[in-house]
């Protein structure tokens, strides 16, 4: 370690005792969610794969409180870094945003919701590349014609955007209605999937209907 | 709290503490391992306690069970990183000093003296009181000052 910068070496060294035991907890069964930070067009997404599947997606760095109460609620306290466990989930993301990628073959986890949000989010899954629905669709898939505005909640509290894809449900009236990752991300991934098609304003509802 | 976030934010301070106490990265190692397991596997913490009290406290009992297991001579080889400004004939000097003292006094004595935590901080990991700390560092002083005579 001599000639080297100490404050480096001991980064170093802290990172490579930090990855041994990661492995040993791994190994262990003390972890049971690997995360990631991984870039995207659409700025930084923390990600996370849990024992059944994709557990979370976040627009941003971390987290909030709220989110990570809900994660460690369903999964236990054994949330670690885990580029390798998030690597298919970071390169189907890639493919889908570089426009060579319409379906993601991954599964979500939606453990840990209420039994409506699943099967919002469930509904919302069908929902195909591109395509537009409403707020009511969704509720009347999910078996509740009258739930359009518990939907819409449901659908801002989805945990793995993109993957279920939230961003292709909007409002009856043609706006586009409401998105976690803010409206700028909801307009440019329909953009991406709809060749640009998004107009300033939303669609005219008639135009929702033939679409 | 996620075992990640725990790494996060303490993961650095823990790793120099198991340097300062081992004087050797390998066996820095080996305690920044065994006090992170203990804790995993061991979560939640105690209502009573800071997270980062407890883990120094860990770090401690695991250090006081190393040495009661094997008592190996010591190497100077990574003491760059227990000092890094430190003169090096004296820094190893000290170092390998400090490898001579009990294990309650030699935790006091980094905690206190290295590391500048209050007695009171240093009480709760030895899990003593404020002035049986006080007493560890004023003993383990006197010995490394003869020891360095």
């Amino acid at each position: 370690m001599t000639g080297r910068n100490p404050v480096r070496a001991l980064e170093d060294a802290v990172a490579s005792a930090r990855e041994r035991l990661l492995f040993s907890a791994k190994r262990l069964g003390l972890t049971t969610v690997g995360y990631d930070r991984i870039d995207s067009p659409l700025g930084p997404l923390w990600v996370a794969v849990g024992p059944r599947g994709i557990a979370a997606i976040h627009y941003g760095d971390e987290p909030g409180a709220i989110e990570l109460r809900r994660i460690v609620r369903t999964y236990g306290a054994g949330v670690v870094p885990d580029p390798k466990r998030a690597a298919p989930l970071a390169r189907e993301l890639d493919e889908y945003f570089n426009g060579r990628r319409r379906a993601f073959d991954l599964a979500v986890d939606l453990s840990g919701l209420t039994p409506f949000q699943r099967r919002v989010l469930g509904a919302t899954t069908r929902v195909g590349y591109g395509e537009l629905v409403t707020y009511a669709t969704v509720a009347k898939r999910a078996g509740n014609v009258r739930a359009s505005r518990a939907t819409g909640a449901a659908l801002g509290r989805n945990p793995i955007p993109i993957l279920v894809p939230c961003h292709r449900v909007v409002a009856s009236d043609g706006s586009l209605g409401g998105y976690s990752g803010g409206l700028d991300t909801k307009r440019a991934l329909l953009a991406l999937e709809r060749a640009g098609d998004v107009p300033e304003g939303g669609w005219t509802p008639a135009r929702l209907r033939r679409d | 709290m996620t075992f990640g976030k725990v790494l996060e934010r303490h993961e650095r301070e823990i790793y120099a503490y198991a340097l300062r106490l081992t004087g050797q990265r390998a066996d820095a190692d080996d305690l920044f391992q065994e006090t992170f397991l203990a804790a995993f596997r061991a979560w939640p913490p105690p209502h009573t306690e800071h997270l980062r009290a407890w883990l120094y406290r860990i770090a401690t009992t695991k250090m006081v069970d190393r040495v009661r297991r094997d008592r190996r001579s010591v190497s100077l080889a990574d003491l760059r990183l227990v000092a890094p400004d430190g003169d090096g004939p004296l820094r190893a000097d000290l170092a390998a000093a400090i490898r001579t003292l009990p294990p309650g006094q030699r935790a006091a004595f980094v905690l206190h003296e290295v590391e500048g935590q209050p007695y009171r901080e240093v009480g709760a990991v030895l899990g003593c009181a404020e002035d049986a700390a006080r007493g560890r560092v004023a003993e383990a002083k006197k010995k490394l000052r003869e020891a360095l005579r």
